[in-house]
């Protein structure tokens, strides 16, 4: 049984299981994913400095959760290089709401990859608090996820 | 690339070549879609100098984070934080989704920022502070009408940068400076949304932030073996600060090398200017060892093999993207006359 559950909004809806890495701290795609960006890196490891929570952290085929994405408008590109290469997150839950940037890749990713980052988004500060990196997480098509 | 002004290696050129294999038939594309010459390419696109100046009220479709921040806060245009690709569909479709910063709702502030440093704080530093708080919220400034009058040549470079450093910390696309920025000028605290939430910034939050800034050269305690200066790329007045800045503190010095290289980084345009207008300076920065090359100095820290230089810069910017360190102006300057790090500095 989940130790908890949360409804958010089904941005790219799908069902999904796995493992958390959750940050408190705005995801920096390029800062994140800069090696795969400009040298071609197919590692899905964590670049940011900055965010100590994620920082050298394998995200690919992970459940991110996060408040929001921030930093360059090259996001919406990574998102699809990274689904591309097969090293994207399974899922991307957010606790506020998705910004453009976000939306951007996952929808250009999903529509003309055919691949696809389950997203659910405005699942609350309560949501990221209760959720540890390491946690099973279940993300269901209506948005509703269970954590543990 | 600009080889002339930043040389590169046979291994360093070789890793661009294998990287941007594809950038002669980008630029003939975007060629044919309407740039004017290979010599547009710069992330400040929307100064005097490039000709690309929104207006107020325009509706744009932009990309590039820091041009986003400026041209809505700065200029009062409107357009959202688009992602690359997305701006070139808009562009061609001459259409793009009203929603968020396009809208007047999307323009109110809902946090307030209080300025209340001792001096004029650095634009990277607050810039770096506002991002991580709000994240992507709109905010108010205030506190800084005490250092800046409004948006012209000389403060044109400090809001470009302080806008960068919100875009790239957090992603903040405007925000509203009281006294300075149009709409801020024109509608003062209406800009306010009700229950709106306060951060106040002082010497102390800004010395504990840039304490939080991690060093990542692998030798910590190295000599830094560049200078890089402007990411975004610098403005006209930047350009020209720095460059007498540095001649000031090269002739005080009795040096007629500078110990470190040293890059200003600006557009083809941004430089013909500043070539032509302080014709003296530039000689005596030639003489030094000055270098202006065009290129991004952030990609080129993010290449491989050129990554593993330890690279010292007064940009948050290129500072979040790579392993460069960011340094005060008055650090920056005492090393590139001397060629190391004031003994104070961690």
């Amino acid at each position: 049984m989940a130790k908890a559950t949360f409804k958010g909004r089904p941005a790219v809806a799908g069902s999904v299981e796995g493992s958390a890495e959750v940050s408190h701290i705005g995801f920096n795609t390029c800062a994140t994913y800069v090696d795969v960006l400009i040298s071609g890196s197919d590692s899905g490891v964590c670049q940011d400095h900055d965010n100590t929570d994620l920082f050298g952290h394998d995200l690919a085929g992970k459940i991110v959760c996060i408040p929001q994405t921030i930093g360059s408008s090259s996001a919406a590109t990574l998102f699809m290089i990274i689904l591309d290469k097969g090293i994207a997150p399974k899922a991307m839950l957010f606790a506020n709401h998705i910004d453009s940037l976000a939306a951007c890749g996952i929808l250009m990713g999903d529509n003309w990859l055919g691949k696809r980052i389950v997203t659910v988004d405005l699942l609350g500060d309560d949501f990221l608090d209760a959720v540890k990196t390491g946690d099973k997480v279940k993300v269901h098509e209506d948005g509703t996820i269970e954590v543990g | 690339m600009d080889p002339v002004h930043l040389p590169v290696t046979k291994q360093e050129q070789a890793a661009v070549d294998k990287i941007y294999n594809r950038m002669d038939e980008l630029e003939d594309l975007n060629m044919k879609l309407g740039m004017r010459s290979k010599k547009d390419w710069s992330c400040a696109y929307y100064l005097p100098e490039m000709g690309n100046t929104p207006s107020r009220g325009d509706y744009l479709a932009w990309s590039e984070s820091s041009a986003i921040n400026y041209v809505n806060s700065a200029l009062g245009a409107r357009t959202n934080r688009n992602s690359m690709g997305v701006d070139m569909l808009c562009d061609i479709l001459g259409k793009a989704p009203l929603f968020g910063l396009m809208t007047d709702e999307g323009r109110q502030a809902v946090w307030l920022i209080e300025v209340k440093t001792t001096k004029l704080p650095h634009p990277e530093m607050l810039g770096s502070a506002i991002g991580l708080k709000v994240m992507e919220d709109v905010s108010y400034i205030t506190g800084m009408d005490r250092f800046i009058k409004g948006v012209d040549e000389q403060s044109s470079g400090y809001l470009k940068d302080l806008g960068a450093a919100t875009a790239s910390n957090g992603a903040v696309g405007l925000y509203h400076m009281e006294g300075v920025t149009p709409e801020a000028v024109d509608k003062g605290r209406d800009l306010l949304n009700e229950g709106y939430q306060t951060y106040v910034i002082d010497d102390a939050e800004l010395d504990r932030i840039y304490k939080s800034y991690p060093n990542l050269w692998k030798d910590k305690q190295g000599t830094p073996q560049r200078v890089f200066l402007g990411c975004p790329h610098m403005t006209l007045g930047q350009m020209t600060e720095w460059g007498e800045r540095i001649v000031d503190a090269m002739e005080k010095a009795g040096k007629d090398k500078i110990g470190v290289p040293t890059y200003m980084f600006g557009s083809q345009y941004v430089k013909d200017a500043f070539e032509k207008k302080n014709p003296e300076v530039v000689k005596k920065l030639n003489g030094y060892g000055v270098s202006i090359p065009i290129n991004c100095p952030m990609m080129w820290c993010s290449t491989p093999v050129e990554g593993a230089e330890l690279v010292a810069t007064n940009s948050n910017k290129t500072r979040v993207y790579t392993t460069a360190r960011f340094f005060f102006d008055d650090v920056l300057t005492e090393l590139i006359v001397t060629g190391k790090l004031p003994t104070n500095v961690a």
